[in-house]
């Protein structure tokens, strides 16, 4: 029988709450050994004893006093539970926290500050941008995969043509009187040129 | 409602015959009751629970700490957890049970507390009163074996010695038993522990206190 079932049915038996099966299990123990019995009926007694001796409630010295000062506690719990006093116990419970929480928003509205003014800055300094490669790289133009072009230069006369094939057919329908069309070039061309002759 | 008018009201109710006094009045209401009415936060209802009450809570307390100014100081403050929690307290199990799970957490708190700030302290607790009594000897006598000092002692002072010898654990377990009176399943609702945990405290504190206890007999 393992140890724990053993002392299972020793406290249970000094406390008398033996099930029948576990009284005969028991019984076969006390044949085992033969000081069991009186061990735990040593045991029993001295349980009895402690049961008769050490009373259950002993009232504490003064009792109305301590009644009084108990009292006074709770009164004291009650007013400091009120829900304003609740309300500023929470806030005061989490002040620790604010000092984090400051910092937090510190650095949050920086980045909203930051970022909401980036726009601008992006279209001025794209501009600028523009401005600097306009003023110091020449034009350069690509053609489309579909597009061919043949150059033909004359060294002695300082003439080139260029024939570029691919280029889409300008569709029939279209209304040339009502699409707005501009025969302007782009104004960082007109700049480029006008530094050229200049 | 107010605890006098619904106290009285219940007395209006009760059987004719001759007028029970106030402290009688208050044994006809049950812990039940009562609680419903604190949880309603009633004061009156709540020293009435606590004049009920704080007997057997300052006897398991002064049983588990050996000092009475303590005692009497934790079971005030077992009284007041009590007042704070008892809104939440839903009856699912004993109030006793419940009532002395409040007093276990104290207990165990302090004697914590006392351990961290007592290390490395003289404990004043293994002094003999009488020797640091006003007029005591100031050389220290030589201080009897345990088992010779339980001797000379009445039964239930040597109980109560062999008690305190015992780890806290073992002692807890003895006191709800044999003297509280609680069943395994209530002191393991107690303690938190399982019912072999129970039931092995038992037998091992019994053990113990038999070998304590049998052995200053036999010297007898």
């Amino acid at each position: 029988m393992k140890k724990e079932k053993t002392e299972e049915l020793f406290v249970k038996w000094i406390d008398g709450q033996l099930t029948s099966e576990e009284e005969v299990q028991l019984a076969t123990l006390f044949q085992e050994n033969e000081n069991l019995e009186t061990e735990l009926q040593e045991m029993k007694s001295m349980s009895e004893s402690i049961t008769e001796e050490i009373p259950a409630s002993v009232d504490p010295p003064y009792g109305d006093f301590f009644n009084s000062q108990l009292m006074r506690k709770v009164d004291l719990e009650n007013q400091s539970g009120t829900p304003v006093k609740k309300m500023q116990r929470r806030w005061e419970s989490f002040r620790w926290a604010w000092a984090p929480v400051v910092a937090l928003a510190l650095v949050l509205s920086f980045f909203a500050g930051h970022r909401l003014s980036r726009p601008a800055d992006i279209r001025f300094v794209q501009e600028r941008e523009e401005e600097v490669i306009s003023a110091f790289l020449p034009t350069v133009y690509f053609t489309g995969e579909s597009m061919e072009a043949d150059v033909i230069a004359d060294s002695d006369g300082d003439i080139s043509a260029i024939f570029v094939h691919g280029l889409s057919a300008i569709r029939d329908d279209i209304d040339f009187g009502t699409v707005t069309t501009s025969t302007e070039l782009p104004k960082s061309y007109s700049r480029s040129e006008a530094r050229r002759f200049d | 409602m107010n605890f006098f008018r619904w106290l009285t009201s219940k007395q209006l109710m009760a059987p004719a015959g001759p007028s029970p006094d106030a402290g009688a009045g208050d044994d006809e209401i049950s812990d039940h009751e009562l609680i419903e009415a604190c949880q309603k936060r009633d004061t009156k209802a709540f020293e009435t629970l606590v004049i009920r009450h704080r007997g057997k809570v300052y006897a398991m307390v002064q049983n588990m700490i050996k000092n009475e100014a303590d005692a009497w100081d934790l079971s005030q403050e077992v009284f007041l957890k009590v007042w704070k929690a008892l809104p939440k307290f839903e009856a699912r199990a004993k109030f006793s049970t419940w009532l002395y799970r409040i007093t276990h957490n104290v207990v165990y708190d302090w004697l914590r507390k006392r351990k961290i700030e007592s290390a490395g302290e003289l404990d004043d607790g293994i002094l003999n009163e009488s020797d640091i009594a006003a007029g005591a000897r100031t050389i220290p006598t030589k201080i009897a074996r345990p088992d010779e000092a339980l001797a000379n002692l009445e039964l239930g002072k040597r109980i109560s010695i062999a008690l305190a010898t015992l780890n806290t654990e073992h002692r807890e377990t003895i006191l709800l038993r044999e003297v509280q009176g609680f069943d395994y399943k209530e002191i393991a609702k107690v303690m938190e522990c399982s019912l072999g945990t129970v039931m092995s405290r038992l037998y091992y504190a019994r053990k113990k206190l038999q070998t304590l206890l049998c052995d200053e007999k036999g010297k007898d």
